[in-house]
């Protein structure tokens, strides 16, 4: 019996029918992996996240979701919108878009109330998300008045409170201070523990090796030029650098300036002594 | 060359003014009278301030009306001058420009006060219309009053959720909050936009460059609206949204919310009942 949570055969999309943002596009996702996109700016993640969400839909090709055609018809009927909805979250990219409602609380609740949850259980969701998060404090505050990292935050909990089976995210550490970004690794690991699928679109190198299994990389033609292991396709900096993935690097040693890949995949420990 | 620091003050001003007036909530988060009190409560009894001040044709009711705004401004711990300035401001907008000819005997004939001639027509200010006119100002600046006060003590959100318990329609209460939310987020590109083409265009900007500019940003910024617009509302179905959105309604009333409510009630029926025995007098 077939795992796969997402399948994608010959996907094109287009923007107004002439500006095309994915190219053949050919995918499987298996429940519960975890899987970065990445790609250069503009090279179509956030389209494919999208389509993975059911907000836009293919000019050609087919979308299954457990096995399940996706298409626009399949989302007006109220029962199984809200069945995919509730199985389905996506964190987007800018959260100013995300955080519509008037308070943090209001922004938390408003999945898991539109999707007709029970309201004690939704409560105790609240409470536990946003001490997840650290955010209890920030529920009354209005989303304009916070910082980036803290609407990245509340953005996160507002989708993960509904507790999806799987959960896409667009470029969810842009912005973010290293601490942060450490923090919403660490979390998203411990979603993923708990069987989740994440779907990660990312140009953040960084943190691919941490949050990913299986890595598809996009090239400027809007398809996926390459799918693998993420170790295997970040040691290929040549791959890489063609693919405006890492950037050249110059800096001094002793005097003497010299250029090279720059990227940050391999980390030095501080191990302190016992 | 002509310099458009008409653009920039006008900016400026404009954006300042709203966020001080529209974006400010300091003092919802004093911990004065009002402010403790359920907002469902507060815009009862906002409403029944609001009626009286209507339907009473005794000037002295409306006077005692608004003392008791300005002692509810007071206990709310609010600067009574810069309540007075926010008030009155509006005054002159939405009373005084239509009060003015009511003086006069061709709107409201009656006993003549003081006669003139303008161009060779005889104007005659009347005790009736006087005192209609009189009346009409201070039903409006106790109304202003109140209504302000309303939106000095009590949060935004907190106002959006009781249209809601009042029973305003889920998409139209929405709509309102979205446009708040995102009203915010236009000023913040205006600002930067005009900071962006500052550093780049220098201190001064000729006026016909200014109108230019301007112009354009205005198109730019209505087309990042529209797309904003399809953006959210994606995102709103991301979670569920299906046309009919809903809102948590998590206020409490306490006993000291009652009993306001009903000393306010008892307050107007006594004012009422005073006014009918004309023990207020003619006025």
């Amino acid at each position: 019996m077939s795992t796969a949570l997402y399948e994608l055969e010959g996907v094109r999309f287009t923007y107004l029918g002439k500006f095309p943002a994915l190219t053949d596009i050919n995918l499987t996702v298996e429940k519960g992996q975890r899987v970065a996109v990445i790609g250069a700016n503009g090279s179509g993640k956030s389209t494919l996240l999208n389509i993975l969400d059911g907000l836009i839909f293919p000019d050609s090709g087919v979308v299954r979701f457990c096995g399940d055609v996706l298409e626009e018809t399949s989302f007006r009927e109220e029962r199984s919108n809200r069945l995919f909805r509730s199985r389905v979250g996506l964190v987007f990219q800018n959260p100013d878009i995300q955080l519509f409602c008037p308070t943090v609380k209001d922004e938390i609740l408003f999945g898991p109330l539109t999707l007709g949850l029970d309201t004690a259980a939704v409560a105790a969701a609240f409470d536990e998300i946003t001490a997840i998060f650290g955010i209890k404090g920030l529920a009354d505050r209005m989303p304009h008045q916070l910082s980036i990292g803290e609407k990245r935050k509340v953005a996160m909990a507002a989708v993960l409170v509904s507790s999806p089976d799987v959960l896409l995210l667009d470029e969810p550490t842009a912005g973010l201070d290293p601490r942060t970004t450490r923090d919403l690794i660490g979390l998203l690991n411990r979603y993923h523990a708990g069987g989740k699928t994440i779907i990660t679109a990312t140009h953040d190198m960084h943190v691919v090796e941490e949050i990913a299994d299986v890595v598809h990389v996009f090239s400027r033609d809007k398809t996926i030029i390459r799918s693998g292991r993420p170790d295997d396709i970040l040691a290929d900096t040549k791959f890489l650098e063609e693919h405006n993935l890492i950037h050249i690097h110059a800096h001094s040693h002793d005097g003497t300036t010299h250029a090279h890949p720059h990227q940050h995949v391999h980390h030095d420990h501080l191990h302190k002594n016992p | 060359m002509k310099y458009n620091k008409f653009i920039e003050s006008s900016l400026r001003g404009t954006l300042s003014f709203l966020r001080a007036s529209v974006f400010s909530d300091g003092y919802a988060l004093e911990k004065g009278f009002l402010q403790s009190i359920d907002p469902r409560i507060n815009l009862l009894t906002v409403i029944i301030f609001l009626v009286t001040a209507l339907f009473t044709r005794n000037m002295v009711v409306v006077l005692c009306l608004y003392g008791v705004c300005l002692a509810l401004a007071s206990l709310s711990r609010i600067n009574l001058g810069f309540f007075l300035k926010r008030t009155w401001i509006f005054i002159p907008l939405f009373s005084l420009f239509i009060a003015i000819p009511a003086l006069f005997n061709i709107i409201t004939p009656g006993d003549e006060l003081a006669g003139f001639t303008i161009g060779g027509v005889s104007l005659a200010i009347t005790r009736q219309g006087l005192s209609g006119a009189a009346l009409f100002v201070a039903r409006v600046i106790t109304s202003v009053s109140f209504v302000v006060l309303l939106s000095l003590t009590t949060r935004h959100f907190a106002l959006l959720k009781v249209l809601r318990v009042f029973r305003i329609p889920k998409v139209f209460v929405m709509v309102l909050g979205i446009s708040y939310r995102y009203i915010y987020l236009f000023i913040e590109i205006i600002e930067n936009t005009y900071l962006a083409i500052k550093s780049r265009a220098g201190g001064e900007i000729p006026r016909k460059q200014g109108r230019h500019i301007v112009a354009g940003n205005i198109a730019s910024l209505w087309l990042r609206s529209y797309r904003m617009n399809e953006a959210v509302y994606g995102a709103m179905v991301a979670r569920g949204y299906d046309g009919e959105p809903v809102l948590a309604n998590d206020f409490k009333t306490k006993t000291r919310d009652w009993v306001w409510l009903s000393l306010v009630l008892v307050a107007v029926l006594v004012l009422f009942y005073f006014s009918a025995q004309g023990r207020f007098g003619s006025i």
